[in-house]
C-alpha cells in the first residue's frame, strides 16, 4: 500500500496506536476488532467498513484509555501536538479504525468519509473530527473542518477546536478566526487551540476589540485569555482597551494587560507595564503566564 | 410600578413557584419512552429535568407535514443521534431514539423506497433503542407493506419495535399490528404496542405484548382513565409516555400521572414499574440502555476528553428567572 497521500509516517502511527489499543481493550474486544481487520482486508468491502465504525462503542466500551509515557512521547515524535490522552477507548478505536480506509482511490476516499461523516451520530463526529490531522489527503477536507467549526454539539467543537493540530495547519485565515471566535463565544478554554498564537492575526485582533467593546456596551464581561491574541498587535487602535483592562478592577484583567504589555513592541504599551515593577517582575519569573490566568479562570 | 422604597423583602424573593404535584413525586426517576423533543423548547427540557424525567425516548415520526425527498429524512434521524441528543445531554436527560419510516410517509412508495435503504444506515447507531416509531394509520396495503419489511428489519437487528397505532379503526388496527408481528417471527415480549386505550389493553396484555399509553389531552389518554386502568390492570408490562409533540400536548404527562397515582393510592411500586422500569426493560433489549449513564449524562460531556478536569465545556445551561420581565 501506498502511503505518500499521508504527510506523516502512517504506518508507524497507526501500529502505535494498535498497541495501545491492546493494552487498553479486553480480550473480547481484541479479537472482535481482529476479525473485522481481518475482514476488512480480505474484501475491502466499504459497507463493512462503516458498520464496524459505527459499532465500535458496542464492543470496546468507552473507558477513558491508559497511554504509556514511552507511547506518548512516541507519538509526539510522529505527530507532533497529536493529542490522545484523555479519550475514550471507542474513540480511540474509531480514529484508528479511520486509518484502515484504503487509500487506493482519492475519490472513494473522500466519498466515504464525507458519507460518515453526514450520518454520524454525535459520538462519531467527535471521533471523525478528532481524526483530521491521521486523515489522507488534508487538503480535501477544508470544507469539512469548517463546517465542524459551526457544529452546535460541545464535544463535536471540542474535538475540532482543542488540542487538535489540523486546524492551525490547514484552514485559511477566515476560518481559522471564525473557530478562534467560536471558542470564545462557547466558553472554551482557548489555551488548550493548538497553534493559537501563531496564528494570531491583525484581522483577528480587531474583532476581538470589537467583540469587546459589544459586551462592554452590553454590561458584560470579557474574557481575559482572550487578550492574548492581541500580544503582537497592541496599536494605537487598541492600546485604549488595553489601557482599560490594566485599570479594571477585576485584578485576572490587569495581569492580562500586563502580559499583552510584555509581549508587545509598541511602546505606549511597554510604558503601560513599566507603572507596575511588581508585575513585571512576576512575568519575568514565569510567576504569571496565560497558563497562571487560564487556571485563575477556569478554577 | 412602584419606587424601590416601596419594595418590601418579600418583594426581594426570588418567585420560586413549584407545582403541588411536584411535592408528591420528590425523589421519583422517570422515563418518558415516547416524546418528541424535535417539537419542543428548552424550557420543556428544564421542566421535565426538575420533574424527575432522567431518560426519555424520540421515535422517529412524521413531521407535521410530508417530506418530499429522502434527504430530509437523513437529516431528521441524523438530529436524532446527533443535536438532539446533545440538547438534551445539557438539561442532565440520557436520549434514546427509535428508528424507522413512519407509517403516514410510507404511502409514498418511491420516497418511502428510498427511506428504507438509509434505515440500515442508522438502526446500528448508539442510543438506538428499536424500530419506530412504525405500523398503522389509515391501514393501506402500502403502510402494510413497509411495516412488514420493517419487522424484518427489526427481527434481522435483534431490536425491539415501537408500534404506531391508528386513531381510526383502532381495536383492528392493533390485533392486526400484532398478528402481523407474530406472523414475521417476532416474540410479543419484543414489541411496544403503542397508545393502547381501554379497548385494546386486554389483548395486547393478554398476548404477551407490552402495552404502552400515551398521555395526550383530547385524542388519546387522559391521566384520570389511565389510573383506573393500572388499577384494573395492574402494572405488568404496562407503561406511560407523553407522545408531546408540535400539537397540543404535555412533555410531564409522566411525572404528572405518577403524582396522580399516587394520590389516588397506587402503590409506589407499581407507579414506578409503570413510569420508568418497564419501559427501560423494554428497550435495554436493544442492549443499547444502561441505567447508571442516566446519573452522569450531565457530565459525560465533559469528562469525555479532559478526564474530569473541571473545565467548563459545553456543559449544563444557565438557568434563567422566568418570573420577571429583566432578560439580562
Amino acid at each position: 500500500m501506498s502511503v505518500a497521500e499521508y504527510v506523516y509516517d502512517q504506518d508507524k502511527v497507526s501500529a502505535l496506536l494498535r498497541t495501545i489499543i491492546h493494552n487498553n481493550s479486553n480480550e473480547k474486544a481484541n479479537v472482535w476488532l481482529l476479525q473485522r481487520l481481518q475482514l476488512q482486508q480480505q474484501t475491502r468491502a466499504i459497507p463493512q467498513f462503516n458498520q464496524t465504525f459505527t459499532a465500535i462503542p458496542r464492543f470496546t466500551g468507552k473507558e477513558i484509555i491508559t497511554v504509556m509515557p514511552e507511547e506518548g512521547r512516541l507519538l509526539q515524535e510522529l505527530l507532533p501536538s497529536f493529542f490522545v490522552q484523555g479519550w475514550t477507548l471507542d474513540r480511540l478505536v474509531r480514529v484508528w479504525w479511520l486509518l484502515q480506509l484504503p487509500t487506493t482511490d482519492k475519490t472513494i476516499y473522500i466519498e466515504t468519509l464525507e458519507q460518515l461523516f453526514s450520518i454520524a451520530e454525535m459520538n462519531e463526529l467527535a471521533a471523525l473530527y478528532s481524526a483530521l490531522p491521521l486523515l489522507a489527503w488534508p487538503e480535501a477536507l477544508i470544507a469539512r473542518a469548517s463546517e465542524g467549526i459551526r457544529s452546535n454539539i460541545g464535544i463535536v467543537q471540542d474535538a475540532i477546536m482543542l488540542h487538535n493540530p489540523w486546524p492551525a495547519k490547514y484552514l485559511a485565515e477566515p476560518a481559522w478566526n471564525q473557530l478562534v471566535m467560536k471558542a470564545i463565544f462557547t466558553d472554551k478554554p482557548i489555551h488548550y487551540i493548538t497553534g493559537l498564537d501563531e496564528r494570531a492575526n491583525a484581522a483577528l485582533a480587531g474583532i476581538l476589540t470589537d467583540f469587546a467593546h459589544e459586551r462592554w456596551a452590553a454590561g458584560r464581561t470579557v474574557n481575559p485569555m482572550q487578550w492574548r491574541l492581541l500580544m503582537h498587535f497592541v496599536n494605537a487602535d487598541n492600546i485604549q482597551d488595553i489601557t482599560r483592562i490594566w485599570h479594571s478592577i477585576d485584578n485576572v484583567e490587569k495581569e492580562a494587560a500586563a502580559l499583552v504589555c510584555a509581549q508587545s513592541d509598541y511602546l505606549p504599551a511597554q510604558q503601560l507595564l513599566a507603572q507596575s515593577p511588581a508585575l513585571a517582575a512576576e512575568i519575568q519569573a514565569g510567576s504569571l503566564s496565560w497558563d497562571t490566568i487560564a487556571k485563575k479562570i477556569t478554577k | 410600578m412602584c419606587g424601590i422604597h416601596d419594595l418590601t423583602e418579600k418583594d426581594l424573593q426570588p418567585l420560586t413557584y413549584t407545582p403541588a404535584y411536584l411535592d408528591k413525586i420528590k425523589g421519583m426517576r422517570f422515563f418518558d419512552p415516547h416524546v418528541h423533543m424535535t417539537a419542543r423548547t428548552t424550557d420543556d427540557y428544564q421542566a421535565m429535568a426538575d420533574a424527575g424525567v432522567v431518560a426519555i425516548i424520540e421515535p422517529a415520526f412524521w413531521l407535521g407535514q410530508p417530506r418530499t425527498s429522502v434527504d430530509t429524512f437523513r437529516d431528521y434521524f441524523s438530529s436524532l443521534v446527533g443535536w438532539e441528543r446533545f440538547r438534551a445531554s445539557q438539561f442532565g436527560i440520557k436520549h434514546y431514539c427509535t428508528i424507522g419510516l413512519n407509517s403516514k410517509e410510507a404511502n409514498n412508495e418511491k420516497l418511502a423506497e428510498a427511506v428504507m435503504e438509509i434505515l440500515p444506515l442508522f438502526i446500528y447507531k448508539e442510543g438506538v433503542v428499536g424500530i419506530g416509531e412504525i405500523g398503522f394509520d389509515d391501514q393501506t396495503p402500502l403502510e402494510e407493506k413497509y411495516y412488514r419489511a420493517q419487522l424484518e428489519l427489526a427481527r434481522e437487528a435483534g431490536l425491539p419495535v415501537q408500534i404506531h397505532t391508528p386513531h381510526r379503526d383502532k381495536k383492528k388496527g392493533t390485533q392486526r399490528s400484532m398478528d402481523i408481528a407474530l406472523e414475521h417471527g417476532l416474540e410479543p415480549h419484543m414489541i411496544i404496542v403503542d397508545h393502547n386505550n381501554e379497548e385494546t389493553v386486554k389483548e395486547v396484555l393478554d398476548r404477551g405484548f407490552w402495552a404502552a399509553f400515551t398521555i395526550y389531552p383530547f385524542t388519546k389518554m387522559g391521566n384520570e382513565r389511565m389510573v383506573a386502568v393500572v388499577k384494573q390492570y395492574g402494572s405488568e408490562r404496562i407503561m406511560v409516555n407523553s407522545a408531546a409533540d408540535w400539537g397540543i400536548s404535555d412533555p410531564l404527562a409522566v411525572p404528572k400521572t405518577a403524582a396522580l397515582m399516587h394520590e389516588s393510592g397506587i402503590d409506589l411500586n407499581d407507579i414506578h414499574s409503570v413510569t420508568y422500569t418497564n419501559a427501560v426493560k423494554a428497550f435495554a433489549q436493544s442492549g443499547q440502555i444502561n441505567e447508571a449513564d442516566f446519573n452522569i449524562v450531565g457530565n459525560i460531556d465533559q469528562s469525555e476528553k479532559f478526564n474530569g478536569s473541571t473545565v467548563l465545556r459545553g456543559g449544563q445551561q444557565p438557568r434563567i428567572d422566568k418570573s420577571t420581565t429583566i432578560i439580562r
